[in-house]
């Protein structure tokens, strides 16, 4: 339970490291029977990545070559004209916006209060303890596409439908639960006793937390807070259901899919326009990913 | 301590908000507010429907006209358009005018969220409306929906494309329709362009063969696609479909089968005449090269059986800006703009004494010639429940794929039996 | 922070189980020293024994209004007659238990169920084979081809959902979709211009290899991250005691990983049960019901057909079915949280 920590599975430490200082001493036949081993290796690896791949390279290709009576699997003339159709399809600079203002938004929001409900959970003892960390785990069964009518009924009551802060709590809510059992299993992974120690030495429980645990905490939160933004930038059927009249404050995914409503033949611009909106995913993933693993081996005290 | 008055602020301030999320008050109920002064409208017209250029000069002529007031127009897409109507008529502050597919709007119609307008027929010079857009709009007596434009279909095709293949006149009959668009079929071209789940052509080969896409008998439905017809009808769609290169897993709007025309390779499509002026909007080297001819029949003495499509307006309860919104709706009704609105995109007009305005328009005259055989869909508010998980297409896609047309047909027959026939 | 085997004869609710913290406010539980200058007074006492409810309370005020009111009304709903006119006008009358005797009566509903078990176990099943598969192989890699592999990983993980569901149509796509392409290269004349979301199967196929697509990364990467935990020291000494591969994963590897399986096997269970966009983004449930799972149905019913009542029951049965599935793994985390901490 402690261990749901997608990235951050700590210590890396003896394992492999002595693993292939091992392997390396055992020579030449050794290769032979890594052959496929490898082999496996660049398959996965294949098979992972083709798919986007595949996505760029018709990006960047002329509808004629993408037409073609054989793909090309490296675009021989290369042309932007998708992504300009993309990009001067109405409205996606705002939409772009709104999906970051939400999804931003959303995010700081469950990793603050995910934080105060993960540390009462790791470091605290208290009565209902273990119901509320039941309640959580069973509100990831949330069966949230259910709750769309309710959730309009609600919005409309309370005059939040046509609205991003409406958005941006419920995708608050959807990523809180995987939130809190994350970082409370961060927190576990680091023991009490560095907090223990800088308290002997004269800081308060709150100046400890914030001096010694939250740096070791902090690759967990940024690779927890992955997931939310992930989540949130994704969704698509509480903000095609809740924007309604006021079009200005779609989000992309409902741009996206009214695009290749729109465009739905010119692959190139529908693929152009999917790029578009995975590249601040990707973009967070590769400037998380270091810091994640940089901390993760720093994070790893208790080996 | 100084962290914890850090990360109190904080999560005070989220108990605030959260709580003050129920505090804004429910100000739910109609809002039928009837401020006739300075507003800014919402308007929502279908994809594909009347075009840009028209909405335009529309949006500037009304701006001038109510001084003050602005239109934003919204072109909506059809996939999931059913789902999108209803938040937005159950919301509490609308769009102001919608569009609704006839075969759609009584569905709306019976659901409560929709200005009753029979007080303002008179006004709307509704006594000549044509009736395959007034009937579906009226429900017990009431008039909920305004008509705004019918339209049939008709085939589209490229002139130039017809000439290079040495055909002079169009085709009649079914047969000499298969002939000639195998001549058009060449390995470049496209002989037609029919998307597999292009139902409402289907609709018109199954009222050829004298079928039905359901009938009722003793209050009950029952689904007519199991039937001998059916199955004729299925044969001739899937012998046209085969001679193009049309996806038969899709419908005609996506991708837009206009779009597909535009491109210049494909020689005929089914569709409505004013689509042509979406074509011309894409490529304006067509300008000029379209034709229409109706829809051939299976003799040369009776043309295909058409769906008598077209759209009528609504005006939510739930619009702010009531009586701005029927001037709206009374602008696009009047005679000033159907009479615009038929012209340029060939569509007929809600009344039959505008008619006369589409004389010597070719589009309209072919759409004419079908429209003596015009067919609806069955007349009942649960339609729209059969349309939103369209059994039909679902069925012409198997068809095509090889499915046994029969096991298919019964599938599909009973899927629109049951949808029809739930109480709502 | 690996979970070890459970310890037997512990009792969940003994509160010396761990390092986690003992609350100062229980001096009885102390086991661990805590700087003893530090006298407490009374109401600093009652102070120190609010601070966990305070910490939690933005989250369960958030849940209270976010979750568990919708969750109530959409409850409330299924109880109903809850059509159009309602949602729009209000005025919904009491119907009893009549939509959940109208689904459970539903022929349809029964053949839905065991399509979605079907589609979860099939999913979870090949998800966790193929997650510890590559997280094996990752950690019998070269540093820079597994760091390559991890790339490749993070980026199909790293792909939103809509933009890969759009993807895979284009990879499947009939005419120059580059699938057909290449089983036609590779001889298999028959999938020319070949339909595939026009057949249920093979729709059915292509949402499976979709979703494992996007999931196996998450198994993957976490389940390397407990690998690298375990001492290889383990596997040197079950070397010599003469264990196969086989062998040496099933008494070293599985065991020591035990709860990270069970908790990245339940994680995956309610993604693929709950899954939604990717099966309506491609077919709506279709071709012809063939992808349907009960989240759609449920969806299907409300936004289709208006019948939000009908739907909301069936929504509750969704969620009831998937705690049952569930239980014994809740059941079992309820009693470990008794002994936290095992860090």
């Amino acid at each position: 339970m402690t261990a749901a920590t997608p990235l951050a599975a700590p210590g890396s430490g003896s394992g492999s490291g002595s693993g292939s200082a091992r392997r390396r001493a055992r020579g030449r036949t050794r290769r032979l029977r890594r052959l496929p081993l490898n082999a496996a290796a660049l398959l996965v690896l294949a098979l992972s990545a083709f798919p986007v791949y595949w996505m760029a390279v018709t990006a960047f290709e002329p509808t004629a070559d993408i037409e073609g009576a054989n793909p090309h699997f490296l675009p021989l003339h290369p042309t932007l004209a998708h992504f300009r159709t993309a990009v001067h399809a109405d409205g996606f600079a705002g939409y772009w916006r709104n999906s970051l203002v939400v999804t931003l938004g959303a995010v700081l929001m469950s990793l603050v209060v995910a934080l105060l409900a993960a540390f009462a959970v790791a470091r605290m003892r208290w009565r209902g303890r273990r119901a509320f960390v039941l309640l959580v785990f069973t509100a990831q069964m949330a069966p949230w596409e259910a709750l769309l009518i309710p959730m309009y009924v609600i919005a409309r009551d309370t005059d939040m439908l046509d609205r991003l802060s409406m958005l941006t709590l419920i995708y608050f809510m959807m990523t809180l639960p995987f939130t809190i059992v994350t970082l409370r299993g961060f927190l576990a992974a680091i023991p009490v006793e560095l907090e223990e120690a800088a308290r002997v030495d004269g800081c308060t429980r709150p100046q400890a937390f914030r001096r010694v645990t939250f740096p070791l905490l902090a690759p967990g939160l940024l690779s927890t807070s992955l997931f939310g933004f992930i989540t949130a930038w994704n969704e698509f059927a509480f903000a095609n259901t809740l924007i309604i009249k006021n079009q200005s404050a779609r989000t992309l995914p409902v741009w996206l899919s009214s695009f290749s409503n729109v465009f739905g033949t010119d692959w190139g611009a529908t693929m152009a326009a999917s790029c578009l909106f995975m590249l601040p995913v990707l973009a967070v993933f590769l400037l998380l990913q270091n810091r994640v693993t940089a901390g993760m081996t720093a994070g790893a005290v208790k080996g | 301590m100084r962290s914890r008055s850090r990360l109190l602020p904080g999560a005070a301030a989220l108990l605030i908000g959260l709580t003050g999320l129920t505090a804004c008050g429910s100000s739910s109920g109609s809002g039928a507010g009837d401020d006739a002064g300075p507003a800014h409208l919402t308007v929502w017209i279908m994809r594909d429907s009347v075009a840009d250029p028209v909405l335009n000069a529309f949006r500037a002529d009304f701006e001038k006209a109510h001084k003050g007031t602005t239109l934003d127009i919204q072109i909506q897409e059809w996939d999931g358009i059913g789902q999108k109507i209803t938040s937005a008529l159950a919301s509490n502050d609308a769009p102001d005018v919608i569009e609704v597919g006839n075969t759609q709007v009584a569905q709306y119609a019976a659901s409560g969220g929709v200005d009753d307008l029979t007080g303002k027929v008179a006004d709307l010079h509704g006594s000549d409306w044509i009736p395959g857009l007034a009937d579906p709009g009226k429900i017990d007596g009431k008039q909920y929906g305004i008509p705004w434009y019918a339209a049939n279909r008709v085939v589209i095709y490229n002139k130039d494309l017809f000439a290079q293949a040495g055909i002079t006149a169009a085709p009649k009959t079914r047969a000499e329709w298969i002939a000639d668009t195998t001549k058009l079929n060449t390995g470049a071209h496209q002989g037609i362009y029919l998307p597999g789940q292009s139902w409402y052509a289907y609709a018109g080969f199954l009222w050829d063969e004298g079928g039905e896409l359901a009938t009722q008998s003793g209050g009950k439905w029952t689904g007519g696609l199991d039937t001998p017809q059916a199955q004729a009808a299925t044969a001739f769609y899937r012998q046209l479909q085969a001679l193009g290169q049309g996806p038969k897993d899709s419908d005609e709007a996506k991708p837009l089968q206009t779009n597909v025309f535009a491109k210049g390779n494909v020689a005929q499509i089914i569709a409505t005449p004013g689509n042509a002026t979406t074509i011309t909007a894409a490529n304006p080297k067509l300008k000029g090269k379209i034709g229409y001819f109706p829809i051939p029949g299976k003799t040369a003495d009776r043309p295909g059986a058409v769906f008598t499509g077209g759209s009528d307006l609504v005006i939510p309860q739930a619009s702010k800006h009531q009586a701005m919104a029927y001037q709206v709706l009374k602008a696009l009704t009047g005679t000033t703009w159907q009479t615009k609105i038929a012209t340029t995109m060939s569509y007929v007009p809600n009344r039959t004494s505008l008619a006369g305005v589409l004389s010597g328009d070719p589009g309209a005259s072919a759409m004419a010639v079908g429209a003596a055989d015009g067919h609806a869909t069955p007349n009942s508010p649960n339609w729209a429940a059969v349309e939103a998980d369209n059994p039909i297409k679902q069925y012409l896609t198997q068809v095509l794929t090889g499915a046994d047309p029969a096991k298919a047909g019964t599938t599909a027959s009973d899927a629109i039996t049951k949808a029809l026939n739930t109480s709502s | 922070m690996l979970t070890a085997p459970t310890a037997a004869g512990q009792d969940a609710a003994d509160p010396r189980g761990g390092t986690g913290g003992t609350p100062p406010d229980r001096p009885q539980g102390r086991r661990i020293r805590r700087p003893p200058h530090r006298p407490r007074s009374g109401p600093r006492r009652v102070l120190a024994a609010l601070w966990p409810y305070l910490l939690v309370s933005p989250t369960v005020v958030g849940a209270a209004f976010l979750l568990a009111y919708p969750v109530i009304r959409n409850t409330v709903m299924s109880f109903q007659h809850y059509g159009l006119a309602q949602l729009i006008n209000g005025g919904a009358t009491f119907a009893g238990v009549s939509h959940y005797r109208e689904a459970l009566t539903d022929p349809e509903f029964w053949t839905v169920v065991r399509r979605t078990v079907w589609w979860t176990a099939l999913n979870v099943a090949l998800i966790m084979l193929i997650g510890t598969l590559v997280a094996l192989m990752l950690i019998r890699l070269g540093r820079r081809l597994r760091l390559a592999v991890m790339s490749a990983l993070v980026l199909a993980w790293a792909t939103p959902v809509i933009a890969a569901t759009t993807i895979f149509q284009w990879l499947f796509q009939s005419r120059f979709g580059v699938v057909n392409w290449a089983l036609v290269k590779l001889g298999f004349t028959s999938y020319r211009d070949y339909t595939w979301f026009a057949h249920g199967g093979a729709t059915f196929a292509i949402l499976v290899m979709l979703v494992v697509w996007q999931s196996v990364p998450f198994a993957a990467l976490t389940l390397y991250g407990g690998l690298t935990t375990i001492p290889a020291e383990l596997y040197e000494s079950a070397r010599i005691d003469g264990a196969g591969p086989w062998q040496s994963f099933r008494l070293v590897t599985f065991p020591m990983l035990r709860s990270l399986f069970a908790l990245i096997t339940s994680l995956e269970v309610i993604w693929c049960f709950k899954c939604f966009t990717q099966i309506w983004v491609i077919g709506e449930g279709g071709p012809d019901g063939a992808t349907t799972t009960l989240p759609v149905y449920a969806f299907q019913i409300a936004q289709s057909f208006h019948k939000y009542d009908l739907g909301s029951a069936v929504s509750t049965l969704t969620v009831l079915i998937l705690l049952v599935a569930l239980v014994f793994n809740l059941r079992r985390m309820f009693r470990q949280e008794g002994k936290e901490g095992t860090a």
